[in-house]
């Protein structure tokens, strides 16, 4: 019997799919389908989330906006 | 006129109102509607068809507010002191919720010829430099204050304890500080900076340590000071007994000294021909640079020093205890009455002549005729080694030069050779190798940090040199790139060899854990820092165009590298495809053109890769000292070696004035002073005078890696020193470079699975450290390292072959494609998702 999950397609960089993948490495609850270089298909009421653990893991990669040194 | 007249009243009752309000609740409110009023009185005083006594009633009202002003003025300065209120309005709280709000401090009326802005707060000058005054601005504010940042229009100086210390050791004293700032400001000067400068530069150098004829005297112009000092119970038991009199004598002045090599050498020299020029030259240095120095040249105005001496072995003591009790005292040598110390016969040769900012540095060290101890900081190939042996042709005596390596000892020897006439006897060399003494009573040693610190079992040679060093006082110690030796080091050295004036020579005087500071205390306060774009402009350093090349890292690369350890990402985005492509294309373009190339890689792996892939020479930590020799020599002067590896070793002190391309593939984190550091190994380069010269200087940044975030901090010294990186994400034509390594990706495949599978061992490599002073240690404790024997532990099986490397990599891969892979690996995602499924499914069930 065919099954239907709510998904929504992203497109990205091919260095930020790749983090996606890597997230979704853990318990495989993020990715519906890989579809190429730089589509996915992700479940629906996982994006939040995902998006959330992106700005998590791009932080270590880029420096924040430094703060100007003498503001309180 | 009638709009007037009737605003007037209006503006009157708002008076009244203001008034009776701010008697009751002095608020921030009321100064502008008392403002308001004064204004329509100003006017009113125009308006002829006002009745009299509409007149007399707005005097009146005018006199009040006076008043009135005046006591809220008041009022709001003690508000303004004790921190609670000030100035405030709707634009307040955008300048850090009105704690930037500078807005009470009163422009000057002329404040547009004035270039300096402060920060009363933090003590944080702003210059701006396209003011017509900013030359002497700068002048002033390098002595007073530390620059911070300095781009092309505004610089950015701090006013701080220790910067206020090093300007009153070069004999500033407050009163010309606080005027002369005061003359600078926009703004008139903050009372909170005006305290800060009294307070600091009361404490400090007021008390000073003299070596007069093998005695110590502690020295001051204030008597009272030291009475106060005396009458202390530790301090006043050290005086050594005798002397009872506190002695009282002259300032020396600068009058006699020449500093060999200036323009006023030349003119001594040369029958005073360019007596003429010195003076034009003193000229533009500035009305206000002589009046700094007008105790020094002024010979009229001599000051009174008050002395009492002590026993050289409660130096160490009394300095504490001036110290504890907030006097540090600052160290001067008296050379020129230095009888005991036999001279040197050393003078620079006459055809050298120095540098103006060379001789500003030195000026600032032989300020009042005793050389006084402290840092000069100039960017790499700025001649910091003709500053220091300089400064050895003005002391003359006995001197010490302590460099970081073994190769720049035999450097420092070779330029006291070229820029002075001493005799080549004289100039010894103190290293593993050769333990040389000098053939007179006295002379110049080269060594090291190293050998002079080394605490283990020294062999007898050395043992003896060490008690010769100890044994003797120096009149001079010079210390090579002081930032990069740990200050304990520093106390170790200071401690065993006794010298009369210290001077640290750097270029980046920083260190990631902030530990500069303590050098301060060592050494002494900093004498002097030169601005690169200045030496720039002017042709002493090479102009130099800084770019950030982005490599995206491919798909196969960026996911090993989201799974690997850090070690293992390091080694990753360090053979980022991607990368080496750039890298070679960046090589094959300056090539072409001629250009000279050095390229950085702080991992030793890619290092390898990287030039054994394009088959260039490279030298890192382990590479023989003959073998480094040949190549440098090789890159220097064979025109078909123009590309030239190096690992960190190369950092610091190596001198390349052919090199005029560097290229950075991997490097130290977030070091600073790496980078500063790597780029002035392309500043002294040769060709800098030609027209329209540029040196080039790439970093190569694998993009999406932790390397970006690394990189924009390293930028920071050099962005500070008013470098601008450019960034570029695409080389042009890159794909049509022939022979382009890794274009496919199969090879890129290829060259990941090596990578991971050449660093699984990993620790390998990290053994042989190349840190310069990892090596120079190892080559002492090996004592026959030079002849090729090394003692390593290791298995039999090793020396029957049994650990063959090739037999371990081909098993170790073999093995795991066999092992714990072989289920998961081997599938591709699209059947493990259906094995997922099944297993969902099953438990499902």
């Amino acid at each position: 019997m065919p099954r239907a999950i709510r998904g929504v397609l992203i497109e990205c960089e091919p260095a930020i799919k790749s983090i996606i993948v890597h997230l979704d490495s853990a318990n495989n609850d993020i990715i519906i389908e890989d579809l190429d270089e730089s589509h996915l298909v992700v479940k629906e009421n996982m994006v939040h989330l995902l998006k959330q653990k992106l700005e998590d893991r791009l932080k270590e990669t880029y420096r924040p906006e430094e703060p100007l040194a003498d503001s309180e | 006129m009638p709009p007037k007249r009737k605003a007037a009243p209006a503006a009157a009752g708002a008076a009244k109102a203001g008034r009776t309000s701010a008697m009751s609740t002095p608020g921030p409110a009321t100064p502008r509607s008392l403002d308001s009023s004064i204004m329509s009185e100003a006017e009113e005083d125009f308006d002829e068809d006002v009745t009299e006594a509409q007149k007399k009633r707005e005097e009146m009202l005018g006199q009040e507010a006076d008043e009135f002003v005046n006591s809220w003025a008041l009022s709001s300065n003690r508000f303004q002191n004790k921190g609670k209120d000030k100035h405030y309005d709707a634009a307040t709280h955008y300048f850090g919720g009105g704690k930037r709000d500078f807005s009470d401090l009163k422009l000057k009326p002329d404040y547009k010829n004035r270039p300096l802005w402060i920060d009363p707060l933090k003590g944080v000058i702003v210059l701006e430099r396209f003011n017509p005054l900013a030359e002497q601005a700068t002048d002033f504010l390098t002595t007073i204050a530390e620059p911070k940042s300095r781009p092309t229009f505004l610089h950015e100086y701090a006013l701080t304890t220790h910067s206020l210390y090093a300007a009153v050791s070069v004999g500033l004293r407050p009163r010309d500080i606080i005027n002369t700032l005061d003359r600078f400001l926009k703004t008139n000067l903050p009372v909170s900076i005006r305290e800060f400068i009294e307070s600091c530069t009361q404490s400090y150098g007021k008390v000073k340590l003299v070596l007069k004829n093998n005695k110590y005297f502690v020295e001051s112009v204030d008597a009272e000071m030291l009475q106060k000092l005396l009458k202390d119970e530790i301090i006043g038991k050290l005086r050594l007994h005798g002397t009872e009199e506190v002695t009282t004598s002259y300032a020396p002045t600068m009058g006699g000294l020449v500093i060999p090599g200036t323009q006023n050498a030349a003119g001594v020299h040369q029958a005073n021909l360019r007596k003429a020029g010195k003076a034009g030259e003193s000229g533009e240095e500035g009305e206000l640079f002589a009046t700094l120095n007008a105790e020094e040249d002024d010979e009229d105005d001599k000051e009174a020093v008050h002395a009492f001496e002590i026993a050289d072995v409660n130096v160490e003591q009394v300095q504490k205890r001036c110290l504890d009790l907030g006097y540090p005292i600052l160290e001067e040598y008296d050379f020129r009455n230095d009888e005991v110390n036999a001279t040197l016969d050393i003078d620079l040769r006459p055809n050298t002549s120095i540098r103006p900012y060379q001789e500003k540095s030195l000026s600032k060290m032989f300020g009042n005729g005793r050389a006084k101890s402290g840092i000069i900081v100039l960017p790499c190939g700025a001649g910091k080694t003709l500053v220091g042996i300089t400064a050895a042709c003005t002391i003359k005596k006995g001197i010490i030069v302590l460099c970081t390596s073994s190769m720049s000892v035999v450097q420092w020897r070779q330029e006291f050779l070229k820029w002075s006439n001493i005799n080549p006897d004289d100039v010894a060399i103190f290293t593993a190798e050769s333990k040389n003494k000098f053939s007179g009573n006295t002379g110049i040693i080269v060594t090291t940090y190293s050998m002079v610190t080394n605490n283990r079992e020294r062999s007898h040679d050395s043992k003896k040199m060490m008690d010769f060093l100890k044994g003797r006082e120096w009149g001079l110690m010079l210390l090579d790139e002081v930032h990069v030796v740990p200050a304990d080091v520093f106390r170790r050295v200071i401690s065993s060899i006794k010298s009369h004036s210290k001077l640290g020579l750097t270029a980046t005087l920083l260190r990631e854990d902030d530990k500069i500071s303590h050098l301060n205390f060592l050494i002494g306060p900093k004498l002097y820092e030169a601005n690169w774009m200045e030496l720039s402009q002017q042709g002493h350093i090479a102009k130099v165009q800084c770019a950030e090349v982005w490599c995206p890292m491919p798909t196969e690369f960026y996911d090993e590298y989201l799974k690997a350890s850090s070690r293992m990402k390091r080694t990753l985005y360090a053979m980022n495809p991607t990368k080496f492509q750039a890298c070679q294309y960046l090589i094959n373009y300056h090539e072409q053109r001629g250009d000279k190339i050095i390229v950085f890689s702080d991992e030793l792996y890619s290092l390898k890769q990287y030039a054994l892939k394009l088959g260039k020479v490279f030298i890192y930590g382990s590479t023989g000292q003959a073998e480094r020799m040949q190549v440098l020599e090789n890159f220097q002067h064979n025109p078909n070696v123009n590309t030239l590896f190096l690992s960190k070793i190369g950092d610091t002190s190596l001198d390349l004035p052919e090199a005029t391309v560097l290229i950075q593939i991997s490097s130290h984190f977030g070091s600073r002073r790496q980078e500063a550091q790597r780029l002035g190994r392309i500043l002294r380069a040769k060709r800098r005078n030609d027209e329209g010269f540029n040196a080039f200087f790439y970093s190569l940044v694998s993009k999406d890696t932790q390397e970006m975030y690394y990189s924009s901090k390293r930028q920071a010294f050099l962005v500070d020193q008013g470098y601008a990186f450019k960034v570029i994400t695409q080389l042009a034509n890159i794909e049509k470079t022939p022979d382009l390594a890794f274009a496919t990706a199969a090879e890129r495949r290829e060259l990941l699975q090596r990578t991971l599978v050449d660093n699984e061992k990993g620790t390998e490599e990290d053994v042989e450290t190349d840190d310069l002073f990892g090596k120079v240690r190892g080559k002492k404790k090996g004592g026959a390292w030079g002849n090729g024997v090394r003692r390593t532990a290791g298995t039999l099986g090793e020396l029957s072959g049994g650990q063959d490397m090739a037999y371990i990599e081909q098993n170790k891969a073999a093995n795991r494609g066999l092992t714990k892979k072989a289920q998961k690996a081997g599938q591709s995602a699209f059947f493990k998702k259906i094995a997922r499924e099944k297993e969902r499914s099953r438990v499902g069930k």
